[in-house]
């Protein structure tokens, strides 16, 4: 089953999360797939796709999940959380309410996933820039205030969607590289009150292709 | 032990070859079936397609049954399964549906290519497509990749069986009053095209049995679905049904709908007031994600009693409006009834499904220990694949034509899409053994779950799952948590 391009030397998982219709399925195929879809179906449950990238010479693998946008859905994708280690909260810039709905799957993020999750708030649809409703400088601060990075996309073009996917998967290991070097004990994603201990261990240590977030 | 179950005749369960197994029923008979029967699914496959006739007209009691326990059913079952495999029959009549495969998306239309899925390169077919869904791709799965089973063109004649049968429901749907239990018993191996529309109407009950009464029901309830819309329709702006209303706009596009179909505005507004209507006359649950994959079987079925050419290719504005209207108003009400059934699917946090993918897990744990075990061992969870089974009802999974053949099923089986259709999909996943447990990572299987390669499926393959879902059915129904609805 597992070819060369199965090497990787850490495996990372990502969410994907936001209103539905936002483009999230379209962001992960964009990325992985490099396809855009104008008709996709709405997503049920979730869907999941990985590609491999290089992070400072390391082969670093994001397993990404897309989830189902719609409210209702909630209650059964918070499973899918457990061991994410990055989310991309994603809004339309055409719409809104998508972008006020952001504060809410923060939320959402605090109650369900780990608490050194890395967040970057992704505004999608950029290519509408005829229909933009919500401005690049307030959407800025309100992702300074809130901690998290920030970056405009458009699956639909390709703008920034590489940049948005290698910024936080480089972020991530940054963090996780960095616990390596200073030797810290305590874990950087640590075993918060909720879940499992998400282990971000690189691989190498346990032998190459020991996938090491699949506790999902 | 075996618990006596509806419509047990139909299945292929020849009383003949059960009787004569009962009496030399062998342990060794047993451990050989079983290890057959994974390795010989698609010779299995290629030489039952008449599995239905088999004590189709046969009023043989399965009395004998009940007291069976259930190592002899499953033993049974087995020794059925392998006498099939041994037939040699005449392969049913071309169908035409089987011919989509994936070429960027576009479907294949030419009929001579009807003939590939069933040619002996039907193995290296299916492993390529194996390769192809292996790799990273979005699901291909076409949105209704052909519906030719629905209609007449490009058809070849009928079989002389064909004619009887269709005769037979001819007869049933004619009759002064029609016998709903033998009409189900007829339509659980599938409905002919033609009359599917009106069977389907009343399989659903949402036609009288009485003939006389029909005309008036039909026009009775069609006026009263058309009410609610002057009542309520216009209240879609309004702000407290605002957002179901832009839900429902946004996924009508999404739906498993022939795109051609969709970009007629009058037919998304068609989509859009049912669910709209059913939303907000249920809400309990309102409008979920997944219900409106539901009403497209009902639409395409009730429109292809004015189509005679390729549904997808059909110019509906050609249709008059008051054609339109009938088609709109009896998908409203057939795909009520069917929610009605299910409607804990999709009512807060959605408990139904929520409780199906845990009776799926548990059913399958004791069909099928290395399925289930290797699943643990690459800690995949059965709602990380089966939620979608369970909240479309295998619609993500299966071409559109699949989907209203094992309708016919759904609505002829007591508690079809609640109960039934938990077997079919314990059944799906089965069908699958040897490609699940030949990935061997989390991320292999889960590719590999959410794409399986049925692209080319039609009417034998679903006949085949819904076979081995009541023989599941009948041996496993007895364990914890599935004496459920």
């Amino acid at each position: 089953m597992r070819g060369k391009d199965d090497e990787y030397d850490y495996l990372f998982k990502v969410v994907l999360i936001g209103d539905s219709g936002v483009g999230k399925s379209n962001l992960l195929s964009r990325f992985t797939r490099n396809e855009f879809n104008l008709e996709s179906k709405s997503t049920i449950g979730v869907e999941f796709a990985t590609r491999s990238i290089q992070v400072d010479s390391k082969t670093v693998k994001a397993q990404i999940w897309d989830t189902a946008g719609q409210e209702r859905y909630r209650a059964i994708t918070s499973a899918y959380y457990r061991g994410a280690v990055g989310a991309l909260v994603v809004y339309d810039i055409a719409k809104y309410l998508t972008y006020e709905n952001a504060e809410r799957w923060l939320k959402e993020l605090q109650d369900h996933a780990d608490a050194n999750i890395v967040i970057m708030l992704v505004g999608n649809k950029s290519d509408l820039r005829h229909l933009r409703a919500v401005p690049t400088d307030e959407a800025k601060s309100f992702a300074e205030k809130n901690g998290l990075s920030f970056i405009e996309t458009s699956a639909l073009d390709s703008t920034n969607v590489e940049t948005a996917f290698h910024s936080i998967l480089a972020e991530i290991h940054r963090i996780v590289s960095q616990r390596q070097i200073t030797g810290q004990q305590e874990p950087e994603f640590g075993s918060s009150t909720v879940i499992d201990p998400i282990k971000v261990l690189p691989t190498h240590q346990e032998g190459k292709q020991t996938p090491c977030c699949q506790n999902i | 032990s075996i618990q006596p179950v509806y419509g047990a005749q139909h299945p292929p369960l020849d009383p003949r070859l059960t009787k004569s197994f009962i009496k030399e029923r062998s342990k060794g008979n047993v451990l050989l079936m079983k290890n057959k029967k994974a390795s010989s699914f698609h010779e299995f496959a290629r030489n039952t397609s008449d599995a239905w006739d088999i004590g189709d007209d046969e009023d043989e009691e399965f009395s004998s049954f009940q007291t069976l326990n259930s190592k002899v059913a499953k033993a049974t079952a087995a020794q059925v399964l392998e006498n099939h495999s041994k037939l040699r029959v005449k392969p049913e009549r071309a169908q035409p549906a089987l011919s989509d495969m994936p070429t960027n998306c576009k479907i294949i239309k030419s009929s001579s290519e009807a003939q590939l899925a069933r040619a002996p390169e039907d193995a290296c077919v299916r492993s390529a497509l194996h390769k192809q869904q292996s790799l990273p791709l979005r699901p291909i799965i076409p949105l209704v990749a052909r519906i030719s089973d629905q209609n007449a063109s490009g058809a070849p004649p009928m079989t002389v069986r064909e004619k009887t049968r269709l005769e037979k429901f001819r007869q049933l749907l004619s009759s002064h009053n029609t016998d709903l239990d033998e009409l189900r018993k007829c339509s659980w191996p599938g409905v002919p095209r033609e009359v599917r529309p009106v069977t389907w109407r009343l399989l659903s009950g949402y036609l009288p049995a009485n003939k006389e009464r029909r005309k008036l029901t039909l026009q009775r309830k069609r006026e009263e679905y058309f009410g609610f819309i002057e009542q309520y329709y216009d209240s879609r702006n309004e702000e407290h049904h605002q957002d179901t209303y832009r839900q429902i706009h946004l996924h009508i596009l999404g739906s498993s709908v022939p795109a051609s179909l969709f970009q007629l505005l009058s037919l998304r507004e068609i989509f859009e007031r049912i669910l709209f209507i059913w939303a907000i006359r249920h809400p309990a649950s309102g409008y979920v994600q997944g219900i409106n994959d539901l009403v497209t079987p009902f639409f395409v079925v009730f429109l292809s009693e004015y189509v005679e050419e390729d549904v997808e290719n059909f110019d509906v504005t050609n249709l008059s409006q008051d054609v339109l209207r009938s088609i709109e108003a009896d998908s409203f009400w057939c795909m009520s009834k069917l929610l009605d059934g299910i409607q804990d699917n999709y009512t807060f946090a959605q408990p139904g499904i929520q409780k199906k993918v845990k009776a799926l897990e548990e059913l399958v744990s004791r069909i099928d220990e290395q399925v289930h075990n290797h699943f643990r061992k690459y800690e995949v969870e059965y709602l990380q694949f089966a939620f979608r089974w369970m909240n479309n009802l295998l619609m993500r999974e299966l071409p559109l034509r699949c989907t209203i053949r094992l309708w016919d099923t759904y609505q002829s089986e007591p508690e079809g899409f609640s109960h039934f259709h938990l077997y079919v999909c314990a059944a799906f996943l089965i069908k699958w053994r040897k490609e699940i447990l030949d990935e061997e990572d989390f991320q292999g299987l889960l590719m590999l779950l959410q794409n399986l390669p049925t692209i080319h499926w039609g009417n034998e393959e679903i006949g085949l799952l819904l076979a081995e879902a009541y023989r599941l059915k009948y041996m496993f129904a007895e364990g914890p948590g599935l004496g459920l609805p």
